[in-house]
C-alpha cells in the first residue's frame, strides 16, 4: 500500500516513528528544537520562466504547457493540486486567478502524465466557495469542474505540528486534499496587497487552512504573523510549483479593492520563492523589501543573480504597479 | 422535503458534503428538521452524534480530528435542551462565556494603552479561541445566549448579549450591511456581503424588541434596506437564506421565488431553515 504524505507527516506530528519522523522533518527542512532554520538555498540558480502572454486566448494553453515542460518536472504516475485564488465574486475585475489559466495547468499536467489533478482552494471570505468558482468563470471554463474541485474550507483534516515554526503557530490543521498530494501548484493571481506588499505564489497558501476550522477570514494567522505565517506554509510544502497569472493582474488597494493592471506575463518555477521575487521586480517591487520573502530567503538570496531566467528579461516586461501608502514609500524598486 | 436521511453518516451526524461528520452541517441539520419535520430516527441519531462529541471543556469542536473547542459551540448551544440535555447547554454556554474576541481582552487593550490608543473593544465572540472576534460567530452567540435568557434572566449573559450587539453596530459597514467585520481597512470602507449582513440582522432580532436609542434603530432600518439590496441579486443559497432570515426576524416576509442551487449540506439546511414554518434559532 502506498504511504501518503499525510501519512507520513501525520507520524511525524505524533512523533512514534523515528524513521518516518526523520523523513518529514528532512522534508520540512528543519530540525526539531532551537529556533526556526532556513532550508538552504542551492548554490544553483532557480530557474523562473517568464513567457509574455497579451490576453486570455486559447494561446494560454500551449504557453502554461511549453512553460511546466520546459521545467521537466517528473509528474508521471503523480497526484498534483492546483491552488488557484479565488476571492471574490466579481467576474469583471482581476481578483481571482484566472480560470482560463487554471485549466490550462490542469490540461498541462493531465498530458505530462499526472495520474490524477486537481483544483483545490479555500477562499478567506467567501464561504460559497462552489458559487463563487461559478461566478469567477470556473465552471464555463474547466468541464466537469465540480468532480475535479475541492473546497479546502471544508475538507477533512489533520492536524501537523511545525517543527521549530518561524511565526507563533505552534501546529495547523491542513486539509487532506494536500496533504495526500505529490506535488502543489499554486497558480494566483499578480497582485499588490495591503497587508504584505503583494500576494504572489506564496501567499496564495493561506487558502489552504481551513475555514471550516479556523473561519472566515482566517484570522489565526494574522494573530501569528503574516510574513511569518507564509513563510511556514512554505516550509510545510517543499514540492511546489508555481505559475502567477500576470497577464492581467491588480495593483493599488489589492488583493480586493485593486484596480486592474495589464502586465502581459505568466511566471513559472520550481523554486516558489525565487518565481514570487521574479513578479516583484516586473511589478517595480523591490524583493528585498518583502518580508515574507526576506524570511524565506535570505536577503542574501534575493538579488537577481540568484536566479535563472528563463525566457523574457525582467527588464523586457517590467511594468511598476501602483502601489498604496505605506508601501510607496518603503518597497519600491530604485 | 428534503430527505435528510439520505446524506446521513453512520456515526449520525452530517458532513458539510461528503466524509466525515462535522459539527456545523449536523447542527443545521437538527435545527432544519425542527424548522421542518423531524423525522425521528434521523434526528435522534444525530442528537446522539453531538451529545458524544461534546468535550470535556463544555465546548464543541468543528471536526473530530480538532482538538479545541470553537464558534460552533453556540450551534450546539441552539439545540432544544430537551433533545440534546440541560446540562450540556449550561456547560456550553458557560464555555461561551469564557471566550472573547483577543481585541477586548485585558492584555491586548494594555498594549494598545501603551501605544497610546484608548479604545475599548465591545466584546464579540472569535471563530476559533485567542483570535479576534467576527460578525458569524458573534452573531450565533447573540442567539445562544438569547436562548439561555429565556430561562431565567442572568446579569452576566445579558451584559454580553447587549455587547455583542454593540460589536455588531460597529462593525456595521458604510453600505449599511456587514462583511466578516473589517468594515474599515486603511482608511477605505469594505462592501458588505449577503450572509453576513442577514446573519447580524437575525441577531439583532431582540435588539429592535427591546428599547432602543436613535442611533441603534436607525442602523437597523439601513440594515434592512441593505439587506434588501442584497436579497434582490443574491445568488447563493446561504446568503439568500440568511437573508430572508435576517429580514423576517423583523417582520418581513420574502417569498423564495427561485431558490439557489444548494451547494453544501449546510446550504440545504438554511434554506429548510429559511423556509420552515417556525425558525429555532431565535428564542
Amino acid at each position: 500500500m502506498k504511504t501518503t504524505r499525510r501519512q507520513i507527516l501525520g507520524t511525524a506530528a505524533a512523533g512514534v516513528a523515528a524513521a518516518g519522523c526523520g523523513y518529514s522533518l528532512s522534508l520540512l527542512g528543519k530540525e526539531q528544537g532551537g529556533t526556526p532554520r532556513r532550508p538552504p538555498v542551492s548554490r544553483i540558480p532557480s530557474r523562473v520562466s517568464i513567457v509574455r502572454a497579451s490576453g486570455y486566448t486559447m494561446d494560454v494553453y500551449d504557453a502554461v504547457y511549453r512553460t511546466v515542460a520546459e521545467h521537466r518536472l517528473d509528474v508521471r504516475g503523480k497526484r498534483i493540486v492546483i491552488k488557484p485564488n479565488l476571492v471574490e465574486f466579481d467576474p469583471d475585475t482581476a481578483i481571482n486567478t484566472n480560470p482560463l489559466v487554471v485549466h490550462a495547468a490542469f490540461e498541462a499536467f493531465r498530458k505530462l502524465g499526472a495520474a490524477e489533478v486537481k483544483i483545490a482552494e479555500g477562499p478567506g471570505h467567501r464561504r460559497a466557495t462552489l458559487d463563487l468558482a461559478d461566478a469567477a468563470g470556473y465552471f464555463a471554463t474547466v468541464p466537469k469542474f465540480e468532480d475535479v474541485f475541492t473546497d479546502l474550507n471544508l475538507d477533512n483534516v489533520s492536524k501537523l505540528v511545525i517543527p521549530r515554526p518561524v511565526s507563533q503557530l505552534q501546529s495547523l490543521y491542513l486539509p487532506h486534499t494536500v496533504l495526500d498530494c505529490d506535488l502543489l501548484v499554486s497558480v494566483p493571481k499578480m497582485k499588490t496587497h495591503h497587508w504584505a506588499g503583494a500576494t504572489l505564489a506564496m501567499k496564495n497558501l493561506f487558502g489552504l487552512v481551513p475555514g471550516g476550522v479556523y473561519g472566515w477570514p482566517k484570522n489565526v494567522l494574522h494573530w501569528a504573523g503574516i510574513a511569518e505565517s507564509i513563510v511556514d506554509l512554505h516550509y510545510l510544502f517543499p514540492r511546489q510549483f508555481a505559475i502567477v497569472d500576470g497577464i492581467v493582474g491588480m495593483e493599488g488597494n489589492g488583493p480586493i479593492q485593486g484596480t486592474p493592471k495589464q502586465a502581459g506575463v505568466l511566471v513559472a518555477g520550481s523554486d516558489v520563492a525565487a518565481v514570487d521575487a521574479t513578479c516583484c521586480r516586473i511589478m517595480g517591487i523591490d524583493p528585498k523589501k518583502i518580508e515574507y520573502l526576506r524570511i524565506a530567503r535570505g536577503e542574501e538570496n534575493l538579488g537577481e543573480s540568484a536566479f535563472h531566467q528563463i525566457g523574457e528579461p525582467v527588464n523586457a516586461v517590467r511594468t511598476a504597479f501602483e502601489l498604496i501608502d505605506p508601501w510607496r514609500q518603503t518597497i519600491r524598486a530604485v | 422535503m428534503t430527505d435528510w436521511r439520505y446524506k446521513q453518516n453512520r456515526d449520525g451526524g452530517w458532513a458539510y458534503n461528503q466524509g466525515c461528520s462535522w459539527t456545523e452541517p449536523t447542527a443545521f441539520v437538527l435545527l432544519a428538521q425542527i424548522a421542518t419535520k423531524i423525522d425521528r430516527p434521523s434526528f435522534e441519531a444525530g442528537m446522539k452524534f453531538l451529545r458524544s462529541t461534546q468535550r470535556s471543556d463544555g465546548g464543541w469542536s468543528p471536526h473530530p480530528e480538532v482538538t479545541e473547542s470553537t464558534w460552533v459551540t453556540a450551534l450546539a448551544a441552539l439545540m432544544p435542551e430537551e433533545a440534546i440535555g440541560a446540562d450540556r447547554v449550561k456547560q456550553a454556554l458557560e464555555w461561551l462565556e469564557g471566550q472573547t474576541g483577543r481585541e477586548s481582552t485585558w492584555s491586548f487593550e494594555f498594549q494598545q494603552w501603551i501605544h497610546g490608543i484608548r479604545e475599548k473593544n465591545p466584546e464579540g465572540w472569535p471563530w476559533f479561541p485567542n483570535t479576534a472576534a467576527w460578525v458569524i460567530p458573534t452573531s450565533l452567540g447573540i442567539l445562544a445566549f438569547e436562548r439561555g435568557l429565556t430561562h431565567g434572566e442572568n446579569r452576566s449573559l445579558r451584559g454580553r448579549v447587549n455587547q455583542a450587539r454593540q460589536f455588531l453596530f460597529a462593525r456595521m459597514c458604510a453600505d449599511g450591511g456587514w462583511n466578516h467585520g473589517a468594515n474599515r481597512a486603511l482608511g477605505r470602507d469594505g462592501d458588505s456581503y449577503p450572509e453576513t449582513t442577514g446573519i447580524a440582522l437575525l441577531a439583532l432580532h431582540g435588539a429592535s424588541r427591546a428599547p432602543m436609542n436613535i442611533n441603534d434603530a436607525a442602523a437597523i432600518e439601513r440594515a434592512k434596506q441593505a439587506a434588501r439590496r442584497h436579497l434582490a441579486v443574491c445568488k447563493t443559497a446561504e446568503g439568500t437564506a440568511w437573508l430572508r432570515m435576517g429580514l423576517a426576524a423583523h417582520g418581513e416576509v420574502s417569498p423564495l421565488q427561485f431558490p439557489p442551487v444548494s451547494r453544501t449540506t449546510v446550504d440545504a439546511a438554511l434554506t429548510a431553515i429559511s423556509s420552515g414554518f417556525c425558525n429555532p434559532l431565535l428564542s
